[in-house]
Parts: structure tokens; sequence; C-alpha cells
């Protein structure tokens, strides 16, 4: 369960006060598939930021799993991001110096974990992306599609509760399009993954269990918004 | 904490293969640098410390302390001090007392040459051989009295300024008019006497026209420091004065100062220009992956891991061209000997002067990536993320 009281994220530039996120209240509860859309510059990836807690609010509340991540050093947030958060970019990066096989390798270094586990797991997440036969491939070696494959692994090769995507298809063509957001489906109803991603594609958002719009850091859909809560797979408009 | 993995340091490199080229000889050039300032001036001072032992005393023209080669005294004083002072060290009857004219004479390999190029000749007798335990004769024999004969040092020919062919047994130099003939050399290695030409004392005397000596040198076997000191200073008509061998070099060192400083600034400023181009690079270098680390920061990996993970490219850069320096010093510098206006020495490239270099280039490596590190890590990972 991801809940947001008042959240609010400000930056001071000069004079000026941009306020990406203004007193949101959302919550999502485990194992949902949540879509974002909006406008560019509606602060969708401010929020996806703070609940992967590599950001902070600048006022207003913001738990997970009941924890609440303001209250965390940052490093005890790291630690936290490592056990709990996927996340998934719209420009994949991938370490291009490092093979599809270490790249997915490299959030599990932070774990203590034998060898052994850890190619069990790497060779897992590359298989259920269905890249197992590119565990050697440089990212330059691969296509775009093939590459966010190897990210999403990557996302979920710890197994965390929550996997974020931001724009996770906005850089690539239909047919690699609907191949990762069929993965991504997979990852939430088979993997009980909780999904919350961004996106400006209809279509794309389709694949989620609910679809909330921000405009200038505020939530558009009234009934998520006010009611505090979206459980409720039928609000999708 | 966890680390990223070396390997991913390692591979860094490989990014650019121009950037990895010009930043391994960036670092190569600055430890070769160092290394050869360590190397001359370690010589430059082992030649002094080298050159003085603590069991000799050197006797000066009072008022001379400075300098050898102004100083003046009467030749008696080799005998006189022999007699007066006891335990001084002998062997077979002989005293270990050595008279000596020390001159900064102008030489030529032709008669009547016009030369600039002078050297340092040492007038002795045999005592000599015994006062001076560095010196051996590596070939011919030394030079005999009443022939006109010299013995050459091995650093001599760099100290005139010569190729060393000029200076090979059986050739003839020219200094005070006459034709010198080239019988031996020497090697007193670390030593300043390595840089000098020796011949015969009285033939010294008589072709520059003086009888007074420069100075008498001793060793002492029983006796004290101040038994001698004590000599110099009763017997005022001598006036002498008694020093340490090796306290005389250790106070020409202080000479060779302005020498020392002039090397580590010129080291120093042109190290620090290499510091400067190679913090320019890995600004360059790290800031094009900002992206790469506000990831890697996503991930879980602390701000401290990813800056070790810089850290170790910029060592492993910098420690790849300290090492090649090392190689290419030993190669080229090894054995090289150099002149300044005060003599000449072996540069020392010994263990200590290697990991002076190698110290270097790890310092230049760290120090190096500390500001382009700091400007990585200095912003949000959010904001990395964001960067193109
Ligand atoms: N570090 C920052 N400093 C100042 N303004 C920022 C910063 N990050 C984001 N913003 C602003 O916050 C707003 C929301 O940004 P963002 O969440 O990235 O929007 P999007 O909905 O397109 O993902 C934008 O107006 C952006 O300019
Ligand atoms: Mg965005």
């Amino acid at each position: 369960m991801i809940q947001c009281e008042k959240v609010t994220k400000e930056y001071h530039k000069g004079d000026n006060v941009i306020r990406p996120l203004d007193g949101l209240d959302l919550e999502i509860p485990s194992g949902h598939f949540l879509a974002l859309m909006g406008p560019s510059g509606s602060g969708k990836t401010t929020l996806l930021n703070l609940i992967a807690g590599i950001d902070s609010p600048s006022s207003g509340t913001l738990r997970v799993d009941g924890l609440d991540l303001s209250g965390l050093s940052r490093g005890k947030l790291a630690a936290w991001r490592s056990q709990t958060i996927g996340y998934i970019f719209q420009l994949y990066n991938l370490v291009p110096v490092l093979t599809a096989y270490e790249n997915v390798e490299l959030p599990l270094l932070l774990h203590s974990m034998s060898r052994k586990e850890r190619h069990r797991r790497v060779a897992g997440a590359l298989d259920l992306v269905d890249l197992a036969d590119r565990h050697s491939h440089y990212p330059r070696q691969l296509s775009g599609g093939q590459e966010q494959r190897v990210a999403i692994a990557r996302a979920i090769v710890a197994d965390p509760k929550v996997v974020v995507a931001d724009e996770p298809t906005g850089d690539l063509d239909r047919d690699s399009a609907s191949a990762i957001m069929a993965l991504l489906q997979q990852l939430n109803r088979v993997l009980k993954k909780t999904l919350i991603m961004v996106t400006h594609d209809p279509k794309t958002a389709d694949y989620a269990d609910q679809t909330l719009h921000l405009d200038k850091g505020k939530l558009m859909d009234g009934r998520a918004a006010s009611s505090g809560s979206a459980l409720d797979d039928e609000v999708t408009p | 904490m966890r680390l990223l993995p070396f390997e991913y340091a390692v591979r860094n490199l490989g990014r650019s293969t121009l950037r990895l080229v010009l930043s391994v000889l960036g670092s190569f050039l600055v430890v070769m640098l160092v290394i050869a300032a360590v190397a001359f001036v370690r010589g430059m001072e082992k030649s002094l410390i080298g050159s003085g032992s603590p069991d000799n005393v050197i006797l000066l023209g009072a008022g001379s302390a400075e300098s050898v080669e102004r100083s003046e005294l009467s030749p008696s004083v080799a005998g006189l001090v022999s007699a007066s002072v006891p335990g001084i060290k002998t062997k077979l009857g002989l005293h270990y007392v050595s008279p000596e004219v020390h001159m900064s004479l102008v030489i030529s390999a032709r008669a009547g040459e016009d030369s600039t190029s002078s050297a340092v000749i040492r007038g002795v007798t045999p005592t000599a051989y015994l006062v001076h335990k560095q010196l051996r004769i590596v070939q011919g024999r030394a030079p005999l009295r009443g022939h006109d004969e010299v013995m050459v040092g091995q650093l001599a020919a760099t100290r005139i300024g010569w190729q060393p062919e000029a200076l090979e047994v059986g050739k003839t130099l020219w200094f005070d008019n006459r034709p010198w003939t080239i019988v031996g050399a020497f090697a007193a290695s670390g030593t300043v006497m390595d840089a000098e030409i020796w011949c015969p004392l009285t033939d010294l005397q008589i072709a520059a026209k003086r009888d007074s000596l420069s100075c008498v040198i001793l060793t002492l076997d029983g006796a004290d420091f101040s038994d001698v000191d004590i000599f110099a200073s009763t017997r005022l008509d001598l006036e002498i004065i008694a020093i340490r061998e090796d306290q005389y070099y250790r106070q020409l060192v202080s000479f060779y100062r302005p020498i020392r400083l002039m090397v580590w600034v010129t080291a120093s400023l042109i190290a620090m220009g290499g510091l400067f181009g190679g913090l320019n690079t890995l600004y360059a270098a790290f800031a094009a992956r900002f992206r790469e680390m506000g990831m890697l920061q996503s991930l879980g990996y602390s701000r401290a891991a990813v800056a070790l993970s810089l850290m170790q490219e910029s060592v492993l850069i910098s420690l790849t061209g300290a090492l090649l320096a090392s190689a290419v010093a030993l190669i080229l510098l090894e054995g090289v000997a150099v002149k300044i206006s005060m003599g000449a020495f072996g540069l020392v490239l010994d263990a200590p002067t290697l990991a002076i270099g190698l110290a270097a280039g790890l310092i230049l490596g760290v120090v190096g990536a500390i500001p382009p590190t700091l400007n990585c890590l200095r912003q949000p990972i959010a904001e990395a993320l964001k960067s193109a």
C-alpha cells in the first residue's frame, strides 16, 4: 500500500516557486496497476520519483507499507530502494559497458547472495523477458525493445514489491511497445507487483487497472483523488 | 557499504580509447617528470653526502670554510699534523694524511685551443688513496709523479661537457699550458670525486706555480675530532681550521638549495598543469555519465559507492601512466649523469625514487578525481536521471 497525504514538491528558482506536485492525496493498494497520464510538466515523473524514494516531498507524507519515507536517512533510503523498488526508464538506462547479464546482475550485488543464487535469479529474469539467448550481448547489440526488456529484468531481479515505469514504451515502435506492455501486465498479474506507470498513450494506459490524470501537480480524477482510494477497477474512464 | 564491481571501473576505461590514451599519457608525463626531478635532487644530494666520511677530518686555511678551492695552507701542515696528533690512522707506518690541491682549471683537448671548459683538478699524493676509501681505479693505473700524468673520474667528461671519448685512457689533454697524458680512470660512485681529474700533487703545484696546499685530509683512528680541532686552533701560526668531512659536505648541500628549489618548483608547476588537464578530461568523461550515475543510485548504490568506482577508474589511469613512466625512467634515465654549474652526478633511480613517482601517480589519480566526482554526485538523483 502506497499512501500520499498532501504531498507537495516545490523548487525555488530565485523568487519563483515551481510546484510540480501540489497537495496530492493518493492511495495505491498493493498489487494494483496504475497508469498516470497528463501533459508534459504536470509532475508525473516527480510523483514517480517520490514513490521510488529517489526524491523527497517538500511537505506532506508518503508511506509505503506503513513506512514513512521522509524519516529515512539517505543511506537507509538507498537500502530501502534496493529492497522495494524496481525502476523502468523511458531510455532504458542500461550500462553500455556491461552485458545484458551484468546489467541485470547489478541490483543483486547490493544483496548478500551466493554467486550461484545470483546466477539463478539473473538467468530467471532474462528468461522471463525472453532474452535467455542474449546474456553476453552488450546494449548496443540489442534493439530498443530488447534493451527495455533487459531493463525490466533488471527492475524485477531483486524481487521488489513495487515497480515504477516512466514512459516505458515512449521510445519504442508499436510492436515492441505491446510486447513490453504484455510483459508489464504479466509482472502485475503473475508476480503480483504493484505497478505504477507513466504514459502519454491511452492505449498503453488501457493495460492498467486504473488511469489517473495529473495536471499542474494535482490529480484530475475526482473520485480517486478525493476518496483517497483507488481500489475500484471501474474508475478507469 | 556495497560496492560496484571493480570490473565496472575497468570497463569504463574502454568507453573512449582516445580519452584513455590521452589521460594515461598525461599521467605518464607528470610521473616521468616527478621521477626525473626526484632522481636529480637525490643524485645531487647523494653525491655530496656520500663524499664525506665520518672518520675523515679536513684541514682548511682559516676563513675559507665554504670552499676547498679557495683555501690555502702551508705545505708543512701535513707533516705537522701527523707528528702532533696521536691517533691518526696508520698503515705500515704510513699516516692517513693526504695533502691536496684542488683547482678549477680551464682545460682543452689540444694545445692553444680556445676553451671554455673547466674541470676540477685534484693534486694528490699516494696517501689520498688511503684516505678516500670510495675511490677505485677501474682502468689503467694511478698517475706517476714527474710525468705529467692524470687519471679521470667516470663523470669527469659530463662535468666538463665533453664526449666520454675525449677522456679515454691514452688521450692527452691540456691545462696550465702543458699536455697531460691520461693513464687511468677511476670510479668513486656517489661522490664529488667522481667528476674530478686527479694528478700528482707536485706536478700540479709546478704547473700552477704554487706551493701551498688547498687542504689536508686525514683519517682518524684512536683520535677524536676534538684532538685535531685543538691542534688546529692552538697552532695559530698555521692559520688553519678543522672540519669533519661529512659536515663539510652537508654544509655544501645548502649551496644546492636554490637549484633544488628550482627543480621542485618547475616539477610542481608542470605536474599542476597535468593535474588540471586530467581534471578537465575527467570532468567531461564523468559529466557524460550523469544519467547512468543517477540510475546506479536509483538501484540503491550509495553515492560513496559510485564515487569510489569513479575514483578507481581515475587511479587505474594514473597508475598505468605511473608504471609506464617508471619502466621508461628505468630504461632511459638509469645511469644517466647530469652536469650543473657546481659539478656532475648520476641520477639516482632507486626504490625510493620510483616509490615517490608511483605515489605521485596515485595522488594525481585520487586528487584529480575528487572535483569531477563531487561535480557528478552533487546533483540529486532525480536531476541526474533527467540529464542528456
Ligand atoms: N529539479 C528541478 N528544478 C526545477 N524544476 C523542476 C525540477 N524537476 C522538475 N521540475 C519542474 O517540475 C515540473 C514537473 O516535472 P516532471 O515531473 O518531470 O513532469 P512530467 O509530468 O513531464 O514528468 C516541470 O515543470 C519541471 O520543469
Ligand atoms: Mg516525465
